[in-house]
């Protein structure tokens, strides 16, 4: 008798549990397998997820599309029921000016009605509001390729760091560029964070293929004269050089080589470039001398599903987006985002602390071609793609850029290890 | 031998630029004793308007120069009008903040205009090249540096032999002695702030022709047009020009120079040699090397 109590209670506390507790959950979120319960930033019907991002500043250029390709994911999924099929997204969107301080005041404005961040564009703004994500428990996803976020529990990357990006431009240039470890290579990069992360691929490309950095020259950003720099370049006989910056310092320095008639194979980290280059003045020497490393497809390419499905999106929800690399990060970090919150309604939890075990417990996401897939979980299994795509500058393209090499992976890239940052 | 006529080059186009702004801060200091912070917000205005006539416009580029600057000069000469005129006789510090809020006016008023693209500014210029004796220099830099010679050979006719110029001269001497000669202080003022404006926007033209194109933050050469004023002389047009091809020369010269001579120093010397130049020549001659001395009765 005592024993069919005893598998009767167990039985009944097994079912509970299974059934979770939808609603039930004093400290919100629900339980671990039945309908979510409400939330900060969940209604029962409508999850809302927090944007802080330059809507307004220098880098809005990149803020407002990269949101724009938030907005076109959810509308088309929210088109669809949603996520699970019935709970809408809404997004709550607040303009950092790319100031770190104003991240972090728009961060508190509105952190208790959002269940998660699905951008925090930018470094410095990730890293000014990492400490109070931790002390609340909020999952944000960062608009940016630092390998700093891979180990991050409370981040939610998506893409391959730029040292990923560094050292398969070295395997591109050594396999299908003709190039040999005795040619003279070089590096241009900002004196920063961003900067050093390319440095740091190349660095360890030239370990793993036995080359040796000829010259780098850095530069602060807004550098208004680069003659001294691209002198110095040509000087040293630089036969190749990976230029880490933004796109404005990036046109001036690809333009005084040009004036100094300075041509090097030049390999320029993604963030380098935007469609806008592509119709300078000194788009005729990028065609020439200029390559791309970066993620997925060209705009419109048919061949990738993932492409062929975002544009379709962005012309149903954005008819008038023009075509653009930032667009499609948003894009993919949302459905990153989606998989999490698929998670968490799978687990029944959609409180902070439900998402953030939602990340933990998430495995692959593919992004059908647009990016590499990327391996979630427990932050120490988790695995960024080693993908790279070299794109040649052809302003017939629509963002001007055209495939030369798609999606391919280094041996050295894959051997690559991201470690734990003391953030 | 070559790559230092190349840097010096390098150095005489970007002093030029510094050269053009510093003017502007120096004509409004010399005439009313201000310093006008907004001097970068007015520069960024100037080349929007420059790409308004010359691509939204389609206006020929030299003209669409002309009718930035004649633009650029009303609008500078209705912010002394509307504004700082109601500041005549109060602290120059207030005077002083009054500009600093008129910079941070202007620079959303660019973006709600024109937006934060980068955009390529219609010009001859571009990334051309002349080779002269082995030497490759830049086209835009060429017209830079002699847009600059020009503007200095004008500046000097136009304070020598004009009533304008004598009446902002006898102004920046005595404010009072001038008044009382019939010489309206506020005609000066206005047309003070009308000449460094025209002189912000050719300066932002000419750098917006570059391959950087145009984005708002064109405006931040003016902060470093900064020591090229205050190394001139605060007061001195002619000062502000040694001022900007001696900040321009020794930051293209330390940069061009970094990996052989100050790698010891960090990779971003030359950023910091003008601030040093400053310090030190101030530290010789605290009104600058072409500065007037303010001699006081104690």
């Amino acid at each position: 008798m005592t024993r069919k109590i005893a598998a009767l209670a167990l039985g009944l506390t097994l079912v509970l549990a299974a059934c979770g507790g939808a609603g039930e959950d004093d400290d919100g979120g629900g339980g671990s397998a039945g309908a979510p319960g409400n939330t900060a930033g969940f209604d029962g019907k409508t999850i809302k997820l927090g944007v802080l991002t330059p809507l307004s500043g220098t880098v809005a250029v990149i803020g407002q599309p990269l949101t724009a390709g938030n907005e076109v994911w959810f509308e088309a999924l929210n088109a669809k029921g949603g996520v699970a099929g019935k709970y809408k997204v809404e997004l709550v969107q607040e303009d950092t000016q790319y100031k770190t301080d104003i991240a972090v005041q728009k961060y508190n404005k509105i952190k208790s009605d959002v269940v998660a961040f699905t951008q925090v564009l930018g470094t410095a703004p990730t890293l000014a509001v990492l400490p109070q994500l931790k002390t609340d428990k909020i999952l944000a996803a960062p608009a940016s390729l630092d390998a700093l976020w891979v180990r991050e529990e409370n981040l939610l990357p998506v893409g391959g760091p730029y040292q990923v990006q560094a050292i398969n431009a070295m395997e591109y240039h050594f396999t299908d560029g003709g190039g040999t470890t005795s040619d003279r290579i070089c590096t241009m990069i900002q004196d920063d964070v961003y900067g050093e992360a390319g440095q740091q691929g190349i660095d360890f490309a030239a370990e793993k293929y036995g080359f040796t950095v000829t010259n780098t020259q850095k530069f602060k950003v807004g550098t208004e004269n680069y003659a001294g720099q691209i002198g110095a370049l040509a000087g040293a006989g630089c036969q190749v050089v990976f230029l880490v910056a933004t796109p404005s310092d990036a046109a001036k320095i690809w333009g005084t080589a040009a004036q100094a008639r300075f041509a090097p194979q030049w390999f320029g980290q993604s963030p380098s470039y935007t469609g806008a280059l592509a119709k300078s003045a000194v788009a005729p020497y990028m065609q020439q001398s200029v390559l791309i490393v970066s993620e997925g497809t060209e705009w419109g390419d048919n061949s990738v599903p993932g492409m062929t499905q975002m544009v379709a999106d962005a012309t149903q929800y954005a008819s008038d987006q023009e075509p653009d690399y930032y667009f499609a990060f948003g894009y993919n970090q949302a459905r990153a985002m989606t998989a999490v919150l698929e998670k968490a309604v799978e687990l029944g939890d959609l409180s902070r602390e439900g998402i953030l075990r939602a990340s933990n417990e998430l495995d692959t996401v593919t992004f059908d071609g647009l990016t590499g897939d990327y391996r979630y979980g427990a932050t120490e299994d988790r695995n960024p793609p080693r993908s790279s795509t070299v794109f040649k500058v052809d302003p017939s393209k629509p963002f001007g850029l055209a495939k030369v090499k798609y999606n391919f992976s280094s041996d050295a890239a894959k051997e690559f290890e991201f470690k734990k940052a003391d953030l | 031998m070559t790559t230092f006529l190349t840097n010096v080059f390098a150095g005489l186009a970007l002093g030029s630029t510094y050269a053009l702004v510093a003017l502007g801060f120096v004509v409004i200091y010399k005439s009313t004793g201000v310093i006008n912070f907004a001097q970068g917000g007015l520069l960024a205005l100037g080349a929007y308007l420059g790409y308004t006539f010359a691509d939204n416009l389609a206006i020929a580029f030299a003209v669409s120069i002309l009718l930035a600057c004649a633009a650029a000069a009303i609008v500078g000469a209705s912010v002394e009008r509307l504004v700082l005129r109601r500041m005549v006789g109060q602290p120059p510090f207030a005077v002083i903040m009054i500009t600093i809020g008129l910079l941070f006016v202007i620079e959303p008023l660019i973006t709600a205009i024109w937006g934060f693209d980068n955009l390529p500014l219609a010009n001859p210029w571009n990334i051309q090249t002349v080779e002269v004796g082995g030497l490759v220099l830049g086209v835009r830099d060429l017209w830079t540096i002699g847009i600059t010679a020009a503007v200095v050979v004008a500046f000097f006719l136009f304070f020598r032999y004009t009533r304008m110029g004598l009446a902002m001269r006898a102004t920046a001497f005595d404010p009072e002695a001038a008044l009382a000669q019939g010489i309206s202080a506020r005609r000066v003022y206005a047309t003070s702030w009308a000449i460094a404006a025209a002189l912000a926007a050719l300066a932002g033209i000419t750098l917006a022709a570059g391959p950087g194109g145009l984005s708002p933050s064109i405006s931040f050469i003016a902060l470093a047009a900064f020591p090229a004023m205050i190394l001139g002389g605060l007061d001195s047009p002619a000062g502000a020009v040694l001022g900007g091809v001696i900040i321009g020369l020794a930051e293209a010269l330390t940069r061009g120079y970094q990996d052989q001579l100050f790698s010891w120093a960090g990779a971003n010397v030359s950023l910091i040699v003008p601030y040093l130049l400053m310090i030190v020549i101030l530290l010789i001659r605290p009104y600058g090397l072409l500065g007037t001395k303010d001699v006081r009765r104690i």
